[in-house]
């Protein structure tokens, strides 16, 4: 008792009998990948998905939405094999992982976003701040006429917390609380069609989404220049809401997975990132 | 010709008065089905709000069902179902930073409050949070939760220094943004497993019970914890913590743990309880993902708070008020005094213990999971178990004169160390499946006959338990988790 014990023979055998045939299990090989998570990487996704396939008639990848929060709760739970992010893991996030399959998981950055503010083409605006958008998107500027615009009531749109956008968003421009006003869709198209409906509208999501909208320039102080989301803009560090998209493995990849991954960072993979509209991680 | 045009005429009228009406019946028609939208775009509006308070209540929980066989004779019954716990997690968070948490705990032993806090998250730097209420203290093991933990129950060392692992008081976290750093500070009760008795045998503090606390004085709680990222590897978790706390003498007599040394001091003075210990977890990416965690604590609590003898009064006869014949008293006349039978003191002990634990776990591909723990707790290192020997050597006996009771070394004195191991299967992330085994063993005395336990077993026979043997102890569960 005054001396620590040390484990006695028997149970030291049983420890070395026991770690011996955990030490063979390997964890299987995906044959089929399951892919879930970020609303703005999904039709990227599905895009490496249905290229990928064709040329590896094995392969089986089945892709879904729902938001990053909800691909990275899939992950933990074992639903999917990739959960797609918009935003990084949160550390409560990696400490569910840790509890359930002990490990920190993988991060893998596969391409790079720049978060475009949309506006209705009749929108007399063209260009915001960063501490403009932010008080837009706090409730704080209410009227377009406050940042040079017409007589109009701002109507904001946005993600849903699920949303890695809504995050990133949050964490990087508006800097605090969302105003009650704003309005959550469930995906950036969904956002995208509201603005486009709506002349007194702002909205935000993935560059690759921008259609019939207008895109607004975006500076990072009253004193810089203003940028849109461009290839160069955000290869330089100038679009000032730039992120990486990445996707969570629970392990690092083997086989069928590792290959998918390998071929996604390879340059036909990031080729498509490009046509996608989105951009390249390198 | 004449009264073709006058036909035609009508034909026209009567076409553009029935277009005319039918354009009034649509205007009409449009009106209606834009009073409904808007109508129900406002309720809309009203059930959204409705709704998003719905939003901010989660409910959560649990049910572990088992069955478990011990194989100890003295165990009665040697098999059993239980349900082990029935908890419903309750959080709402009213507004951005603010958390109100509430578990009850439904086990048909008894409802008890096994959470009731609320958590106030400084939304400016967004790295402190201030905790208040009862809530688990800051421990690795402790914190970690019952439906996720590898092993059915946590270890003894654990289960002895931090009873039902939740204390009331407050707490104040920080957590810095950009550094993987981890800071509580706790100010609690500290009477958590306490019962104080009076000297008739009366509870007089019961600390599973009580939502108050014995004494005046406040345990502080500290942990620290960094996470260690080893890149592709893996990472580790380093943590330390601490506990410096007092309670409440009940009695002029503290005794140490050697049952030697013994100190006067008041009812009323702080009996030292302190402790520190060290952690850590790896987490490797090998094969699929496994954990090595450990923690070592040691130090002095206080295992049994006592109580004052009452010295013997001997009974005194009644003497009757004599006064003459002028009305002045000539004897004084005096009460009757009972008998006061002596009844001896308990003296509060104070003991030095150590202990650790050490935790193995491979998951083995997405649904199965292996694990194996190894616990020791001593709780008290200034005694061995040879040293028990019935003999004297180690008895308080001082001071018989003062009427205290005697206390020598026992069963409470010996380490116990336990080898477990468990396996999981998860059929999704609602339902666990776990087949454990635990054996226990008891550190073995110096002689035969010096500590045992007497028993009636399942079969009505009568035996005897004795410390200098090797003890069977040992339990299977089978246990069924549920969680939502």
């Amino acid at each position: 008792m005054k001396k620590m014990k040390s484990l006695n023979i028997r149970n030291f055998a049983i420890i070395v009998v026991l770690l011996g045939m955990v030490g063979f299990a390997f964890a299987p090989a995906a044959d089929r990948i399951t892919v879930k998570g970020s609303d703005t990487m999904v039709i990227l996704a599905q895009k490496w998905a249905e290229v990928y396939m064709k040329s590896n008639p094995n392969a089986a990848i089945q892709v879904t939405g729902g938001g990053s929060g909800v691909g990275i709760s899939a992950l933990i739970n074992g639903a999917t094999d990739i959960a797609n992010a918009s935003r990084k893991m949160k550390p409560t996030e990696k400490e569910k992982l840790k509890a359930r399959y002990n490990t920190l998981g993988v991060e893998v950055a596969c391409a790079k976003d720049g978060i475009t503010v949309y506006l209705h083409p009749s929108n007399k605006v063209k260009e915001l701040s960063i501490k403009q958008l932010s008080e837009i998107f706090k409730g704080n500027i209410k009227n377009w006429k406050e940042v040079g615009g017409a007589d109009a009531e701002i109507k904001l749109y946005g993600r849903e917390n699920s949303s890695g956008t809504y995050v990133f968003f949050q964490e990087n421009v508006v800097k605090g609380d969302y105003a009650p006003s704003c309005q959550t869709l469930p995906g950036t198209a969904a956002v995208v069609n509201a603005v486009k409906k709506d002349p007194n509208a702002i909205g935000y999501g993935g560059a690759a989404y921008a259609e019939g909208i207008e895109i607004c320039k975006v500076k990072k102080d009253d004193n810089s220049p203003a940028y849109l989301a461009t290839a160069e803009t955000i290869k330089n560090n100038e679009y000032p809401i730039t992120r990486y998209l990445f996707m969570y493995l629970r392990n690092k990849p083997t086989g069928a997975m590792k290959s998918y991954i390998d071929w996604i960072l390879s340059p036909e993979g990031q080729k498509l990132v490009i046509e996608m509209g989105y951009f390249p991680v390198k | 010709m004449k009264r073709f045009t006058m036909i035609t005429l009508l034909l026209v009228s009567a076409l553009f008065y029935n277009a005319k009406a039918q354009d009034a019946t649509v205007n009409e028609k449009l009106t209606e089905v834009n009073d409904k939208v808007t109508g129900l775009t406002e309720r809309l509006a009203t059930d959204e709000a409705d709704l998003s308070k719905l939003t901010k209540i989660k409910v959560s929980g649990y049910i572990q069902a088992q069955y478990q066989s011990f194989d100890s004779p003295s165990a009665v019954p040697n098999n059993a179902f239980s349900i082990r716990r029935a908890r419903v997690k309750f959080t709402y968070e009213a507004t951005d930073g603010i958390k109100f948490v509430l578990q009850p705990d439904f086990a048909p032993a008894g409802l008890s409050v096994k959470d009731a806090y609320v958590v106030l998250n400084d939304r400016w730097t967004k790295s402190f949070s201030l905790t208040a209420g009862k809530f688990n203290r800051p421990n690795y093991e402790v914190e970690y939760s019952s439906s996720q933990r590898e092993m059915v129950e946590r270890s003894a060392l654990i289960r002895a220094l931090y009873p039902g692992e939740r204390a009331i008081g407050a707490k104040l976290e920080f957590n810095p943004q950009n550094l993987p750093l981890h800071l509580q500070i706790a100010l609690l009760n500290g009477g958590e497993g306490y019962t104080v008795k009076k000297i008739d045998g009366t509870v007089i503090y019961d600390g599973t019970k009580e939502n108050t606390d014995y004494d005046k004085y406040k345990d502080i709680m500290v942990r620290a914890t960094y996470n260690l990222s080893l890149g592709s590897f893996g990472g580790l978790d380093l943590g330390a913590h601490g506990y410096f706390g007092s309670i409440r003498a009940n009695s002029t007599k503290l005794m140490s743990s050697d049952y030697k040394t013994i100190t006067d001091i008041k009812v009323g003075d702080a009996m030292k309880k302190n402790w520190v210990g060290a952690e850590f977890q790896l987490f490797a990416d090998i094969l699929g993902g496994m954990s090595l965690k450990g923690e070592y604590i040691a130090g002095k609590n206080i295992s049994a708070v006592g109580f004052n003898q009452i010295d013997a009064v001997a009974a005194v006869a009644a003497v009757a008020e004599v006064k003459d014949a002028n009305g002045v008293v000539t004897t004084k006349g005096v009460p009757a005094v009972a008998e006061v039978k002596a009844v001896p003191g308990a003296v509060n002990v104070q003991n030095y213990f150590s202990g650790y634990y050490l935790y193995f776990i491979k998951n083995l591909g997405k649904k199965n999971q292996f694990a194996f723990r190894y616990d020791y707790y001593d709780p008290n290192t200034k005694i061995s178990g040879k040293d028990i020997s019935g003999k004297d050597v180690v008895a308080f006996n001082a001071d018989k004169k003062l009427n205290w009771t005697p206390k020598s070394a026992g069963k409470g004195d010996l380490a116990t160390s336990t080898f477990g191991f468990a396996f999981h299967h998860y059929f999704d992330d609602n339902l666990r499946i776990t087949l454990a085994y635990d054996m226990v063993k008891y550190e073995k005395v110096s002689a035969a006959g010096v500590v045992k336990d007497s028993y009636t077993a399942n079969d009505g026979k009568s035996g005897t338990l004795d410390y200098n043997n090797t003890l069977k102890n040992n339990t299977i569960t089978l246990r069924i988790q549920a969680k939502f």
